[in-house]
């Protein structure tokens, strides 16, 4: 088992890498010289040669690319070319806020979809299930800009119950954080959901349905046991990986969630940099993105395999 | 059997309907069945007979959307399907106990065994005074596993099928029910496996008394264990005898034909045809030293596997122009692989093949164009072995056009001729696999082997999936072809009584190995070797009485 | 006639008449798809208003005769706009979905026949382009070359071949293992007729099911790309364009926030009510197909 763990791991480590190498190459395609950007109008033939020395433009794509992998390694992650602080130092805040509300996001869809995902499986074919399945239908169909934009004109401008704009850095107190952050994880859970409920219904109804729930049943047990002894254990690796999936789809989705409400994350500080070709900055981000993801299935691989007695 | 007593089970005119595509049907039709206390009722037919249907109405269980039609199921007097549910969940593994079909399906995969039996005892609340552990190892050593007590820390997938069949009844015996409905629980077994496990019920039985509806198409088993058995056909029961009775003098027409189409390993069946006289030229096939093998080793399994991996362990073995020759052996035998080798769809590891005295290249793409056409394959599962989209017309028309000169007019015209010399209605051209029966779907595969006019045609398992009177009828067919065309069979099997007056030599495969080789006549008469005997004495006879058990294995 | 003869006489099949049956919704799904392709293709000749005409009334109207979704900040009508950004939406998302559809079955197909070591490598490269978050990866790729129609399009199709080429190569696995394939192995046939002529027809209703799933999912991400300001440049009547104009006068009229978004939410309902319905019917088939002749 652990052979499985470590190759997965390797497996994780080789992608990272690999990415690493796509993201930067898809950056050196952007237009226009970083010296040139910076300068603007006020460059002169000397000040640019000077910024470039200090840029290391000067090097070929691939010198540069180990010189970033090196840094990156060593945890510095280059200064950042709009606001002239160290990367780092700048999106350590902004990641902290989008783990906040990926974190109160998580903390609130895994409860709602296992519990809908399960009433529509144990009631397949009824009322319940039909009206549930209708709901998530619809909130599934919708982007998550339009759910967002939704629930500003209802809870924020019609009913004014929460602020309209995410802008947590002016929170005075836990409370107000948390009217200022629930909007958005509202929205993403939302979106979220919509999806793991649809997919965690057919998983169990296959699971439901097996040979050995039946069979578990004709052995006279009750049904609570049946549910959570015979049934839900073989149902969890599937739920992972739902949930895995996404996880997946949360971290490139906050992008627009943080978008439409302006919160302060790195989701809208990507756009930002891109729209402003600091390339040290959304290099950074790309790899914390991805990293994040990477991680994300590794974790859920390996629980799936602990789970599983024929992997152990 | 009892007099006066109530019987313990009454099915009353029961019938059940079952919802379709094409709105309700009948799976079960007006069938009334009585089973007494302490005896074992055999319900026999083939698919589509409703013999499962009525299985699972003794449990109460309605299996998809199906529906009671009328009459009712009477255990211990009470009508089962006017239990509260409740009552139903006591009743069930605490009256009445099932063993399953396919036992790795039916293990929980997540629990471990013992657990899933402890799990009888403690919902059913039995009284367990040695303590629940000790009672496990117990029950579990009472239906033979070997090591009982590290068998009950194990998970149902790092067990045998015959060990998980035998963990499943051990959970159906566990609370000793009055009842114990067994839903052909030694189909997809090893014929020495099945064998074993019949003892094992028959054992049990006498030592407990229990009461059986003992489900299952192997008429013969059946007749082993069973002191009645009724037969089934299209939800309808034709017949209820007890044992002896129904098979020296069954009434019905159906059960005369469904006895007559059991092959029977000591005597030759009725309408048999002349062997053929024996033929001494060169070996069409000769096979040298076959091995094969499976493992992958190294990066992306670039090494040569390891030896002593081998599935296929240097096999030789000559077969005759215009002859059988069965390959026989239990699963993991390597006989498919054997036959996947011939084929040209798995190399060998080692060794060589010859067809007609030359070299035969390994894999059929690096095969001349007449060496595919004369090589021909036939496989297990009607399913699968028919492309679902193409119609008949079309699956056998590519041979004809890879092997023949043929322009279209002839083709249709050959395809006529196939279906017809497969004894299928030349209408059939136009249909799509789903709309076949399985024997009509090996036909199929039979006539798209001889598209090719070929000379050898390897069967793999042909018959394992078809009902036991399709199977007398498929091999009828291949023999009279045989006579027709002059056709050499290279005829994959697991069951003895089946190749015993078809093939002309035979050969007995264990672990990748001959341990049996010659006419099949002598070898089958005066087998050498232990494991032979042991297949021979597995193969159920009719009316035999059931065999005293075997000391534990 | 013998004995055995007269018992197979009982195995014969039924024929059966097999019909397309989709479910109610599924054919309502398909209806709603139906019309939106109406629309994009006649639009323009019946639209009241031309997309990029200002002024045609005055900002932030109300929904009335003449403007029946209203107008937005520059007093463009609502209605025209949204049914003239049928075109480019639907064109941007079939486009996109059928080359991802058409590359990533035969990367998908190739790979599942082949099992060997090139589908090991090949499944490890498709892994890794899937674990770049896609929005990030668009964006990336969009602002490097530039907000165009066509490159929307092929950037979206790269992003959703790898996933397609998984759900294809899974469907191979299932055709691969059935003893058909071993049949044609067997006759020598080469690997181009065996994956034309016996894999791709038992796969494409699984890959139809794909095809309107990937657009569903397309739909929505243009429309992101486009609210986020990356995709179709303005003034393309792209709904998501739309949205994101809108949204900062959101409280003066939801008009020109609501009716593009609802133009995107039903059609995206349609087609997934249409790809629930049609993948039930090709499961029910499969099965029908092994248990009917029992």
């Amino acid at each position: 088992m652990s052979k499985l763990v470590l190759t997965r791991l390797g497996m994780a480590l080789l992608s990272l890498l690999a990415v690493s190498a796509i993201i930067f190459w898809c950056v050196e395609l952007l237009p226009g010289d970083a010296a040139e950007r910076i300068l603007g109008r006020n460059a002169t033939p000397e000040s640019l040669a000077l910024l470039r020395e200090k840029l290391n433009l000067n090097l070929s794509a691939g010198e540069r690319y180990f010189d970033w992998l090196r840094s990156l390694l060593s945890g510095d992650f280059g200064v950042s070319l709009v606001a002239d602080r160290p990367v780092l130092d700048y999106i350590s805040g902004r990641i902290a806020n989008t783990a906040l509300l990926s974190g109160f996001a998580l903390l609130l869809y895994i409860p709602i979809s296992i519990a809908l995902g399960i009433i529509t499986a144990i009631y397949r074919g009824k009322f319940a299930d039909h009206a549930i399945s209708v709901i998530v239908l619809i909130f599934m169909c919708l982007p998550e800009f339009v759910i967002g934009i939704l629930l500003i004109s209802i809870f924020a401008i019609k009913l004014a119950w929460l602020p309209p704009l995410a802008l947590i850095g002016q929170a005075n107190s836990f409370g107000e954080l948390l009217r200022l952050i629930a909007l958005p994880t509202i929205t993403i859970v939302a979106a979220m959901s919509a999806y793991a409920v649809r997919m965690m219904r057919e998983s169990l109804i296959e699971v439901l349905e097996s040979s050995y729930v039946l069979m578990a049943r004709l052995k006279g047990l009750p049904t609570w046991r049946v549910l959570l002894f015979h049934a839900l254990p073989n149902a969890l690796g599937p739920a992972i990986n739902i949930t895995a999936l996404n996880v997946a789809w949360m971290i490139g989705g906050v992008v627009v969630v943080e978008s439409v409400f302006e919160f302060p994350g790195i989701g809208r500080l990507m756009v930002d940099s891109i729209s402003h070709k600091d390339v040290p900055v959304i290099l950074a981000i790309s790899m914390v993105m991805t990293g994040a993801y990477i991680a994300t299935n590794l974790i859920a691989d390996v629980l799936v395999i602990l789970l599983n007695p024929k992997l152990r | 059997m009892t007099t006066s007593a109530r019987p313990l089970v009454e099915l009353k005119n029961l019938s059940v309907d079952y919802h379709g595509d094409r709105g309700w049907s009948r799976a079960v039709d007006d069938v009334s069945l009585e089973i007494a206390n302490g005896e074992a009722l055999g319900l026999a037919g083939e698919s589509g007979s409703g013999k499962t249907t009525v299985a699972y109405a003794l449990m109460g269980e309605r299996r998809g959307a199906s529906r009671i039609g009328g009459g009712q199921v009477l255990f211990k007097g009470r009508e089962i399907f006017g239990l509260s549910p409740s009552e139903l969940t006591a009743l069930r593994g605490r009256s009445i106990g099932f063993v399953p079909q396919n036992p790795m399906a039916s293990l929980t995969p997540s629990m471990k065994v013992g657990g899933q039996v402890a799990e009888m005892l403690r919902f059913h609340q039995v009284a367990v005074p040695q303590g629940m552990s000790s009672r496990v190892v117990e029950l579990l050593d009472a239906v033979g596993i070997p090591n009982p007590a590290a068998a009950a820390q194990r998970y149902p997938h790092e067990l045998s099928g015959g060990q998980q069949q035998r963990v499943a009844i051990a959970m159906a015996l566990a609370c000793r029910p009055d009842l114990v409905i067994l839903d052909e629980p030694t189909t997809g077994l090893d014929v020495t496996t099945q064998k074993l496990i019949l003892e094992l019920l028959a054992q049990l039985k006498r030592e407990t008394g229990v009461s059986m509806l003992y489900v299952s198409h192997d008429l013969a088993s059946l007749s082993q264990i069973c002191e009645r058995v009724a037969v089934m056909q299209k939800g309808r029961l034709l017949e209820v005898a007890d044992s002896r009775t129904l098979f020296e003098k069954p009434q019905h027409d159906y059960t005369r034909r469904l006895i007559a189409s059991i092959p029977r390993i000591d005597a030759p069946p009725a309408d048999r045809l002349e062997p053929l006289p024996v033929n001494a030229r060169t070996p069409l096939l000769e096979v040298d030293g076959l091995s094969v093998s499976y493992a992958r080793s190294g990066f992306f399994g670039f090494r040569a596997p390891p030896p002593g991996s081998d599935t296929v362990k240097s096999v030789s073995f000559n077969v005759g122009r215009g002859e059988t020759f069965a390959l026989i052996g239990e699963s993991g035998s390597g006989k498919s692989s054997i036959a996947r080798a011939v084929a040209g769809l798995t190399a060998p590891r080692a060794g060589t093949i010859r067809f007609n005295g030359e070299p035969l290249p390994a894999l059929a793409r690096h095969r001349s164009l007449a060496l595919r056409q004369k090589i021909q394959i036939i496989f297990q599962n009607p399913d699968s072995s028919l492309n679902p989209r193409k119609t008949v017309r079309s699956i056998l028309a590519r041979p004809l056009r890879m092997f023949g000169k043929l322009d279209s007019a002839e083709r249709e015209a050959r395809v006529i001729e196939l279906l017809k010399a497969v004894r299928l209605d030349p209408a059939y051209a136009d249909r799509r696999p789903h709309q076949l029966s399985g024997g009509e779907r090996q036909r199929v595969a039979i006539a798209r082997a001889l598209a090719a006019d070929p000379e050898l045609i390897i069967c793999d398992e042909i018959l394992s999936a078809l009902d036991v009177s399709v199977q007398a009828s498929i091999i009828r067919l291949l023999e009279t072809l045989q006579r027709e065309r002059g056709l050499t069979y290279l005829f994959i099997s697991h069951d003895l009584a089946v190749v015993r007056w078809f093939a002309r030599e035979i050969g007995v495969l264990r672990q990748g190995a001959f341990c049996e080789l010659g006419d099949t006549e002598t070898t089958l008469s005066a087998p050498s070797s232990p494991y032979t005997i042991q297949l021979l004495d597995a193969v159920p006879r009719i009316g035999a009485a059931p065999v005293p058990p075997a000391s534990s294995p | 006639m013998s004995t055995t003869e007269l018992a197979a006489g009982s195995d014969k099949a039924r024929v059966t008449r097999r019909g397309i049956r989709l479910s109610a919704a599924g054919w309502l799904g398909g209806a709603i798809i139906l019309v939106y392709v109406l629309v994009a293709l006649t639009g323009s000749l019946w639209a009241p208003y031309e997309a990029a005409k200002i002024l045609t009334g005055a900002p932030f109207e109300g929904a009335s005769l003449a403007h029946p979704f209203g107008t937005d900040n520059l007093g463009r009508d609502v209605f025209s706009r949204v049914v003239l950004g049928t075109r480019p939406v639907l064109t941007m998302t079939f486009a996109a979905t059928l080359l991802a559809v058409v590359a990533g079955g035969l990367i998908g197909v190739v790979l599942g026949y082949l099992r060997n070591w090139v589908d090991e490598v090949g499944m490890r490269i498709v892994d890794i382009v899937i674990s770049i978050p896609t929005l990030v990866l668009a964006l990336l790729i969009i602002s490097a070359v530039g907000n165009s129609l066509w490159l929307v399009v092929v950037t979206v199709a790269f992003l959703f071949t790898p996933r397609v080429a998984r759900v294809a190569r899974a469907a191979t696995l299932n055709v691969v293992t059935n003893d058909y394939i071993s049949a044609a192995l067997a006759r020598g046939e080469s690997t181009l007729s065996i994956c034309l002529r016996e894999i791709l027809p038992n796969i494409t209703g699984i890959m139809l099911v794909e095809f309107a799933i990937r657009s569903a999912f397309a739909i929505i991400f243009i429309g992101s790309l486009g609210f986020l300001g990356f995709g179709a440049p303005p003034p393309t009547p792209e709904w998501g364009l739309m949205i994101n104009e809108a949204r900062a006068n959101a409280s003066n009229s939801l008009w020109p926030v609501l009716a593009p978004a609802a133009a995107m939410a039903v059609l995206v309902i349609g087609i997934n009510l249409f790809a629930d319905s049609l993948s039930r019917l090709i499961d029910r088939q499969g099965q029908n197909a092994a248990t009917e002749a029992k």
